[in-house]
């Protein structure tokens, strides 16, 4: 069909080249291609049944415009077959007694057929996969002819037509690219690691591929919250792992049971295992670790007031620097701090962590202006330990759990000349 | 004769009007229409057949009236083996590629329905499958449904941080939990940044979403010092007159707190009624009734489903010490039901549970309640 209507935009009736049609050959040929695709691009093998080499085709059909999208058609269909099936008004079990997909080849006969939809079309049965084919997966379409309406008996055995994608490259490519804190000297009550990858990554049984060692090598025992729904990004390239609360405090049962899960003055190494498969499937390239020692723990709130500001010069791009006394946590020092005038505007920039977390560098768009302008940062924001501004990461109960700033923000001026 | 078929005509018109009535009090605000998912988390049914669905991905709940309202016909126990294989098959994909998010059982029907992710990565399609007491396998369209839909209050906060993040927000809210109590609908979830984890309860029909209560809960559980503990998995219950939450947290204390203190803003400190040990994570909760006293059952990471007495509920006092190992509520573990990841129950004498067997295989059965 597209391919006449290519051809007729090409060409007018009496057959001259229509103008302005010349990028058409091009898109010509490449539908002529595509049609050609299964025999290229997948693995398609036909097999008639033994008792009929009947008049019944059976053909995979990809889609031009997603070769994961693939149609089955069945040709040989008498017109007058065709307009019964047409009036069968069939639910889907019965179509699917005529036509069936299935992954696999047969291998596990319990299994049900894939879900899609069943078009009659002028020349052919079409069936069209609810879902796209996988890649390197095998299918087999089986036709049963002696299911057509108005067919008795059983004289005609099915005939099937198998195909498969070829598979995905398994060359491994992604990686760890970075994991926060940057720093190697960690504080004991270190509350999280992100995990940075490369390329999208896979969910399911993460922890199976998270490890963290003692000096000795020895591993440390549920070291991280195991949370089914797992803490992705949007992306599926950042992972939160959160250290078990539990095991990070003060007087709490896990703790005093099986110990802290890092200790101060101990080395540890966090290894992500190459296993791990990635978005496409495949493994990472190779094993990633992070080595770090542990140093005593961390339970003041972190104090904007000590952060030294340095200011650029007005009339230029420069960055703004704003260096904090302790590293922060990555995420949140890069999503809740913010630049406005003084009259509360919001400066537009880019965010950049420096020197392990300990520099905020702000790049604005604009030029920047002579005035004062305002430091503003949420209260949330948290250090290595996931204390507050203000708030401490454990609470004293018999001491209020009300200790906690009411405002959700802080400022801090400076001055651009 | 005649007369008595009028006054017949007009007691099934009435009835009908009263149970049109019923349902509609729940579904007049639904429109109807193709019901759009990023991701499907928990889900838990309401009243009328209408599931709850979490999308986590789009930070929104969905309430779906199913329309799966016609009575259980009997006791068929279901079993279905393999259950993941069957769900790829239908799929057109391998097990591999399939993960199994969530179990809830309609009450009405007893039919399952399963949360269901085809793909395990960025591009990972949500699929709601049902599961059929005769064991048949479907999967529900979304094409054409009655739902409505709540926004998440307070969802991803970068209000503020307009030039930090143009580029994407890479912040997101977890759902661990959600629970259906009298009207409202509590929903548990925790933060992949700060580490924040919440407890809302949203008034269903939704009109009124902006009001939703956000709550931060406290629990003394191992001496002076505790912190935001995210909770994992939860049950509605009630002690006395009075409905509370039963929350389990990751490192297994199990906390309660009245479901009326539950108001906007508030700061509820729980009270912690069992330790069960640790080295184990809760997975799900179901509470139950039998030979006239009540149970939980909790599926866990590391120990067979444990059954958990009630019996002293009332009376259990806060465990605020630090305890060795276990300490306040009984409970036995039923060891031979291994494997389980998620229950939900199916009537007054079963529950359905979604089990690991060797091999990787997932089953789905129900088994007596203990």
């Amino acid at each position: 069909m597209l391919m006449t209507r290519i051809f007729k935009r090409m060409f007018n009736a009496k057959g001259q080249r229509v103008k302005g049609s010349k990028r058409q050959p091009r898109l010509f040929l490449f539908v002529l291609l595509c049609s050609f695709v299964p025999l290229t691009l997948g693995v398609e093998k036909a097999q008639s049944g033994a008792a009929v080499q009947s008049q019944f085709s059976i053909r995979w059909t990809p889609d031009p415009t997603d070769a994961n999208k693939v149609a089955v058609e069945v040709s040989g269909l008498s017109e007058a077959t065709l307009k019964r099936l047409q009036q069968a008004n069939w639910k889907p079990p019965q179509w699917q007694r005529l036509l069936s997909v299935y992954v696999g080849q047969g291998s596990d006969q319990n299994l049900p057929a894939m879900l899609g939809v069943y078009r009659v079309q002028s020349d052919s049965l079409r069936f069209e996969p609810q879902f796209p084919l996988e890649p390197g997966v095998a299918y087999r379409a089986v036709f049963r002819p002696d299911q057509l309406p108005g067919v008795k008996g059983s004289g005609v055995a099915p005939i099937t037509a198998d195909f498969q994608l070829p598979p995905r490259s398994a060359t491994p490519t992604t990686v760890v690219s970075h994991i926060y804190p940057s720093a190697d000297l960690l504080p004991e009550n270190l509350l999280k690691f992100y995990v940075h990858f490369s390329a999208p990554m896979s969910r399911g049984r993460i922890y199976d591929h998270i490890r963290m060692r003692d000096e000795a090598g020895k591993e440390i025992e549920l070291p991280f919250l195991e949370i089914d729904e797992e803490l992705w990004d949007p992306a599926m390239t950042r992972l939160t792992l959160i250290i078990d609360p539990g095991r990070i405090k003060r007087g709490v049962l896990p703790l005093e049971e099986i110990g802290p899960a890092l200790e101060a003055g101990k080395s540890y190494t966090l290894v992500i295992a190459r296993e791990w498969r990635d978005g496409a499937g495949i493994p990472l390239k190779e094993n990633f670790q992070k080595v770090f020692t542990v140093g005593p723990p961390d339970r003041e709130p972190p104090d904007h007031t000590g952060w030294r500001i340095q200011p650029p010069k007005a009339g230029a791009r420069d960055a703004l620097a704003v260096t904090f006394p302790e590293p922060m946590d990555h995420a949140l020092a890069r999503r809740v701090i913010s630049v406005t005038t003084e009259s509360g505007e919001v400066v537009e920039g880019k965010v950049a962590l420096e020197d392990q977390e300990r520099r905020w560098v702000f790049a604005p768009l604009s030029p920047w202006r002579r005035g004062q302008y305002k430091l503003v940062i949420q209260t949330t924001i948290e250090d290595l330990a996931g204390n507050n501004i203000g708030k401490p990461f454990e609470v004293d109960l018999f001491e209020g759990v009300q200790r906690r700033l009411a405002s959700p923000t802080v400022k801090l001026s400076f001055e651009i000349l | 004769m005649k007369r008595f078929a009028l006054y017949l005509a007009l007691t099934l018109f009435a009835l009908g009007l009263l149970a049109q009535g019923a349902s509609a009090k729940w579904t007049s605000d639904m429109k109807e229409g193709k019901a759009e998912f990023k991701s499907m988390g928990p889900l838990t049914f309401g009243p009328d057949g209408i599931l709850f669905v979490a999308d986590a991905k789009a930070a929104a709940i969905v309430a779906i009236a199913t329309g799966d309202v016609k009575p259980a016909a009997g006791a068929k126990l279901l079993k279905v083996e393999g259950i993941n294989q069957k769900i790829a098959a239908l799929l057109g994909t391998t097990a591999d590629q399939i993960l199994i998010e969530d179990l809830a059982i309609n009450p009405i029907s007893q039919n399952a329905y399963l949360a269901v992710s085809r793909g395990r990565g960025p591009d990972a399609v949500p699929v709601l499958v049902r599961v059929k007491a005769d064991g048949q396998v479907e999967v529900v369209s979304l094409d054409k449904v009655k739902f409505s839909r709540a926004e998440l209050p307070d969802a991803p906060a970068d209000a503020m941080v307009g030039q930090a993040n143009r580029q994407s927000n890479p912040r997101r809210e977890s759902i661990t939990d959600i629970g259906f109590l009298n009207g409202r609908l509590f929903i548990a979830g925790l933060a992949n940044e700060e580490f924040a984890s919440t407890l809302r309860a949203i008034p269903f029909p939704f009109k009124t979403v902006a009001n939703g209560t956000n709550v931060e809960i406290y629990h003394g559980a191992h001496g002076r010092f505790e912190t935001r503990a995210p909770v994992r998995t939860f049950a509605t219950f009630k002690i006395g007159k009075e409905d509370h939450l039963l929350a389990a947290y990751t490192c297994t204390p199990l906390v309660q707190f009245p479901v009326s203190e539950l108001t906007p803003g508030a700061k509820i400190k729980g009270k912690t009624i069992a330790e069960l040990g640790n080295r184990n994570r809760p997975l799900d909760m179901i509470v139950y009734e039998k030979d006239g006293k009540t149970y939980l059952l909790m599926a866990n990471s590391s120990r067979g489903v444990m059954k958990i007495t009630t019996e002293q509920i009332d009376k259990a006092g806060s465990i605020t010490a630090p305890v060795a190992d276990k300490q306040g509520l009984s409970y036995e573990t039923i060891e031979s039901w291994t494997g389980v990841d998620q229950l939900d129950r199916l009537d007054s004498k079963h529950v359905v549970v979604l089990r690991r067997v060797e091999g990787g295989s997932l089953n789905l059965e129900s088994l007596p309640l203990p």
